[in-house]
């Protein structure tokens, strides 16, 4: 809503200062999103006529003008404009003067000839781009007089959000009775006398609501014989201010009238309404409209329309019919002024996209007791700039009459509730500044009548917010308050997520954060399981690739690194954690597990003068998942499986307990190319839902041993196809209890080795708690590892 | 005897003094202090003394066997320091080259934020709580007293899933869903992604938002402001001024946005504050009897505050980020800064 504030000036005394203007709407609670100097910079401007034009002596182009301002003499002006005619009033920037562009116009010759001033088109004064020819004024307006009042040009229009509780702010009256009641002065509503005709409404037309609940009130006027044309200076004025487009006079009037009232107005051309009668109802079933921007609209039976005797005339309280608007020709109008059920404009208008003036005020609730007041402003504004003779009397159909509510307020609930000290008679003032009228008050509460425009007080905490506003939200003062501690924990995963992502943060990874919507095609280029494709799918996507819910986080990974790579980034190390959407059959919420991905690629470890840039493989992929294991203190397995999400040579899926819980391995090249990567990526994805709910149990202690270990290497020459983690379990076996540790610290394949074979060595740690090992010990219990090495493995001692 | 010694005396420091190097310098300890050593052969000499003089020639004796000894150990330290610092000299390392670091992660800026956000409150006594993403409308607006066709839908555009399923647009339905879980007193903060259908400079369709709740008997007006200063002052630094102006949120009366004084020209007028001074940076109030209707609390009973803040924004202002799409981008550029 943009607010002029020559335009609230006339309704309400207000401070001249705008800074402390806005300042005040700011803490009343209509927030101010600009604010516009019109004008800016322009001094000077007069209206001048023109009283003779003469060819240019010596310039085809240009003429000489003299223009009276109103000064002792007329002005002499050169000027290269070709639309005016002698007589014609303009705006003149006289010598001295500032116009747009901060230009100073001051005496000149031009081409030999002096011109004492200059006269304006549009675009000089800052009025738009329009430079094809001088700004022609109405004639009506005073020769001499300030012409950047007259176009407004010396106004400021604060534009303001209003917020949708408030439908009475979204018209001028409105925001000035804040104001009034700020300040404690009194709001001036313009004051008119309307003069009606002999013949009355009733016997032109008739108004039928056939749709009491969706249409409460509807009134009209009839005004005949008027003549369609340009609105008067001052109308346009206000309605440039306000943003909207002069049309003509009677569409101009209804408009302003909407931005004093908010109460939406439409006129009907009276001559083209069948049997010239009103019917208000519901659409019928594939009925159209043509609406006054051109669009046919097709209209369902929940809609309420405004019809004549045959067809939809309007789409009431959201925009008029194309058939009936008033136009050039229209002489006589059938002027409307209703009030409709809100939430029926709010689903028409959305259902059919249209956001309009009167939908969005209609929608938020207007007055109905403000209908009346508005339909004759309109009617005396029309009158008096389009002329005609306003019908006797008023069409008013008022089937359920607006019911006066009432509330009780108790003055020590709003110190309770505020935390202040407000004494009975100021709450009450404040609430009579709000036009609540006191109906009942004694010592400890009061009851007030709720006026008409204030649908959004049903309560009486809604009473105490207004005392709260207009008290000052500064004047209330600031305690804290006590926190009183219950037994219940609301969310037991958030803080083991929370340790679980800062514990791969410390450990080398970046973390990321994805959007959480994914699409098919992304899921199908990751290679997840089609049985498992599923998502949570949304109705009115932003986009395709954002059509549903993330079911992995594995594709956000990889577009994460097709992205960076893209960007010159190739040495990558990132982890997100964060849920995934999985539906649940015949149910509205989602099955929303916490995830955990790592992803590796190029060389993470960058360059170091000491060594070669080492690319990871899957072992540092393995190495995270043993931190991460070890860390989270779970026993796990790996076991591998097929799977078109991975590389067949490093493929595995996570066993937890024995269950699957996650995947890990080298991404799978068909998924790179989908993805756009050019090079090897590892990836590992685990549910960690079911590792958060509860930490591991606390670590015992043993005693470290005292007696110094015996220490003994090996190396065994076995087939390449036996896995490390077999040869360590029968090294383990046949250790018993005086192995105390061993460990794989070389894998070799090469000359020194039979192909298909390979040699592990292996570091051993013998320990008794009890005794110093000897040799002898030691060597028997060796002995005893290599035969079984051989017998389960086929192993050679190297 | 005396005699001879003293001329040991000055003949071994003499000659350990001159000492080059650790063999000579042995070779000169054998030759004085070995067991076939000259001070030996003159202590075996003493046997031969006058008895009277032997205390006298003894003592003389050790001196000189121990400043021999006290001479050596000097001179080996004296040669060991040079040679360390000789070899020092050639194998100086450049101590300007890089070392080798633990590879280092970085947090995500939005999820730092927010924890640091949410452990202010933790630390006065909040705990956290979370609801779905994915959500029924009846928590996301209905039990929020905003019934459908309620003009209040407008400020949020919403993702449907189905008729009566929705991306949650808020942190708020959480509320609820807490309420329903117990009686007062509750002390909530509820960190979490919503979603709104929004795509432009300055919006992402999902974006992070933390909740609070303070529900018991007698939180007031004046407690939301004195709270909320105190996290304000404690986020943003003790010379931040708030402001709290009246708004409208349909699950709160009264309602209130909060202005900080600009953290780049402290309230001075930039561009950032478009030179209001002012940064919106949450909405609050206290809950709406209506909700606690919905929740089965005794409005007459009980009273609450809630708020909650978009998180993008503060990390925004927290680190200077001028675009919030940097946000969600994940370029590692742009994470490695945090």
């Amino acid at each position: 809503m943009r607010i002029s504030l020559n335009w609230l000036r006339e309704l309400v005394d207000i401070d001249p200062d705008v800074d402390t203007l806005a300042h005040e709407l700011t803490m009343l609670g209509l927030e101010i999103e600009a604010i516009e100097h019109r004008g800016a910079g322009l001094s000077q401007v007069l209206v001048g006529q023109i009283k003779t034009i003469e060819p240019h002596p010596d310039a085809d182009k240009l003429v000489v003008c003299t223009t009276d301002v109103g000064q002792d003499h007329p002005l002499q002006i050169v000027c290269g404009a070709t639309n005016m005619r002698v007589g014609d009033k303009v705006p003149t920037a006289v010598d001295g003067s500032t116009i747009a562009g901060g230009f100073k116009i001051s005496r000149r010759k031009m081409r030999g000839v002096e011109s004492q001033g200059m006269m304006c088109a549009a675009d000089e004064l800052g009025l738009g781009s329009d430079h094809s020819g001088l700004l022609i004024l109405p004639p009506e307006v005073p020769v001499g007089a300030d012409a950047l009042h007259l176009l407004g040009l010396d106004d400021t229009v604060l534009e303001i959000e209003i917020t949708p509780n408030r439908g009475d702010w979204a018209g001028m009256i409105g925001v000035a009775r804040e104001l009034a009641a700020l300040h404690q002065i009194p709001l001036r509503l313009p004051e008119f006398t309307l003069q009606e005709g002999t013949r009355p409404a009733s016997e032109l037309s008739s108004v039928t609501i056939e749709a009491p609940e969706l249409c409460p009130r509807y009134a009209g006027r009839i005004i005949t014989g008027i003549t369609i044309g340009p609105s008067p200076l001052w109308l346009r004025q206000r309605l440039l201010a306000a943003g909207q487009r002069p049309i003509n006079n009677v569409v101009d009037v209804t408009n302003l009238v909407l931005l004093e009232t908010c109460h939406p107005l439409h006129a009907f051309d009276f001559n083209k309404l069948h049997e010239n009668r009103i019917v208000v109802r519901t659409a019928k079933q594939n009925e159209t409209l043509e609406t006054l921007d051109g669009q046919t609209r097709k209209l369902t039976p929940d809609m309420l329309v405004i019809a004549d005797a045959r067809h939809p005339v309007a789409l009431a309280g959201v925009m008029g019919g194309a058939d009936s608007e008033v136009g050039e020709n229209t002489t006589d109008i059938f002027l409307e002024s209703a009030y409709f059920h809100p939430p029926s404009i709010r689903a028409t208008a959305r259902a059919l996209g249209m956001n309009t003036e009167a939908s969005q005020r209609f929608q938020r609730g207007a007055d109905p007791e403000m209908a009346i007041w508005a339909l004759d402003r309109a009617a005396c504004l029309i009158q008096r700039v389009a002329g005609g003779s306003v019908a006797k009397g008023r069409l008013d159909e008022y089937p359920k009459p607006f019911a006066e509510k009432t509330l009780n307020l108790r003055y020590e609930r709003t110190d309770l509730l505020l935390g202040t000290s407000v004494c009975p008679e100021a709450q009450r003032d404040i609430l009579e500044r709000l036009a609540f009228s006191v109906t009942h008050s004694d010592a400890k509460s009061c009851t007030v009548r709720i006026p008409s425009w204030r649908h959004d007080v049903g309560q009486e905490a809604d009473l105490i917010e207004d005392i709260a506003r207009v008290h000052g939200y500064g004047n209330i003062p600031a305690s804290l308050p006590p926190i009183r501690q219950t037994d219940m924990i609301f969310a037991p995963k958030e803080r083991p997520l929370r340790n679980l992502r800062n514990y791969l943060s410390n450990i080398g990874l970046t973390e990321i954060m994805c959007m959480t919507f994914s699409n098919p095609r992304e899921i199908e280029n990751a290679g997840l399981p089609e049985d498992s494709r599923q998502q949570v799918t949304l109705q009115n996507p932003l986009s395709e690739n954002y059509s549903g819910m993330r079911i992995s986080l594995v594709p956000g990974l990889l577009s994460t690194i097709a992205t960076n790579l893209r960007r010159g980034t190739s040495d990558i190390a990132l982890f997100e954690a964060g849920p995934v959407y999985i539906p649940l059959e015949n149910q509205d919420l989602a099955n929303e597990g916490y995830r955990c991905a790592i992803a590796l690629s190029g060389a993470p470890g960058g360059k170091h003068w000491s060594a070669p840039a080492r690319k990871v493989d899957f072992y540092d992929l393995k190495g995270y998942a043993e931190a991460l294991f070890d860390w989270l203190g779970v026993p796990w397995a790996l076991q591998s499986f097929e799977s078109p999400a991975y590389h067949p040579r490093a493929s595995a899926r996570i066993l937890l307990d024995g269950k699957p819980a996650g995947t890990m391995g080298e991404t799978h090249p068909k998924v790179l190319r989908a993805f756009d990567i050019e090079q090897p990526v590892f990836v590992l994805e685990l549910d960690v839902d079911p590792l958060l709910g509860e930490s591991a149990p606390p670590a015992l202690f043993t005693e470290p041993p005292t007696l110094p270990p015996s220490l003994r290497d090996l190396a065994v020459i076995v087939d390449k196809s036996i896995p490390a983690a077999d040869l360590l379990e029968t090294v383990r076996k046949a250790g018993g209890n005086l192995l105390s540790k061993v460990s794989i610290f070389d894998v070799y394949t090469g000359k020194q080795v039979p192909e298909d074979k390979k040699s592990v060595a292996l570091s051993l740690v013998f320990q008794a708690i009890d005794r110093t090992l000897t040799d002898a010990d030691t060597d028997k219990r060796c002995e005893k590892i290599i035969a079984q090495l051989r017998k389960a493995h086929g192993a050679e001692l190297r | 005897m005396k005699q001879k010694l003293e001329e040991i005396r000055a003949s071994a420091l003499d000659t350990i003094h001159a000492a080059a190097d650790l063999a000579e310098l042995e070779q000169l300890r054998v030759k004085f202090l070995g067991r076939k050593g000259v001070l030996t052969d003159v202590l075996r000499g003493l046997a031969q003394c006058p008895p009277e003089d032997r205390p006298a020639v003894g003592k003389v004796a050790n001196e000189v066997k121990q400043a021999v000894a006290d001479a050596l150990d000097a001179r080996k330290e004296a040669i060991a320091a040079s040679q360390e610092a000789a070899s020092a000299a050639a194998e100086r390392l450049d101590l300007s080259l890089p070392g080798r670091r633990p590879l280092r992660g970085h947090k995500h800026p939005v999820m730092r934020v927010a924890e640091e956000i949410s452990d202010i409150f933790v630390q006065l006594g909040f705990q956290i709580a979370a609801g779905p993403d994915v959500e029924t409308e009846y928590y996301n607006f209905d039990s929020l007293n905003t019934p459908a066709n309620h003009p209040a839908r407008d400020l949020h555009d919403t993702f449907f899933v189905k008729p009566g399923v929705v991306l949650r647009t808020h942190t708020s339905p959480v509320q609820m869903r807490v309420m329903e879980r117990t009686q007062p007193p509750v002390a909530v903060i509820v960190p979490g992604r919503v979603y709104r259908v929004d795509q432009d400079a300055s919006h992402s369709p999902m974006f992070y938002q933390i909740e609070g709740l303070l529900v018991d008997k007698g939180i007031s007006f004046a407690d939301l402001k004195g709270l909320l200063r105190l996290f304000i002052q404690r986020y943003f630094g003790p010379t931040t001024k708030t402001r709290f102006r009246p708004h409208y949120f349909p699950f709160t009366e009264p309602s209130a946005e909060v202005d900080i004084s600009c953290t780049v020209c402290s309230g001075k007028g930039c561009r950032v504050c478009k030179h209001s001074g002012w940064l919106e940076i949450l909405g609050c109030g206290m809950v709406h009897p209506e909700v606690f209707r919905y929740a089965n609390y005794d409005s007459e009973t009980y009273t609450g505050l809630a708020f909650g803040l978009g998180v993008e924004r503060i990390a925004m202002l927290t680190h200077a980020i001028s675009s919030i799409h940097y946000l969600y981008e994940n370029d590692l550029r742009f994470l490695e800064q945090f």
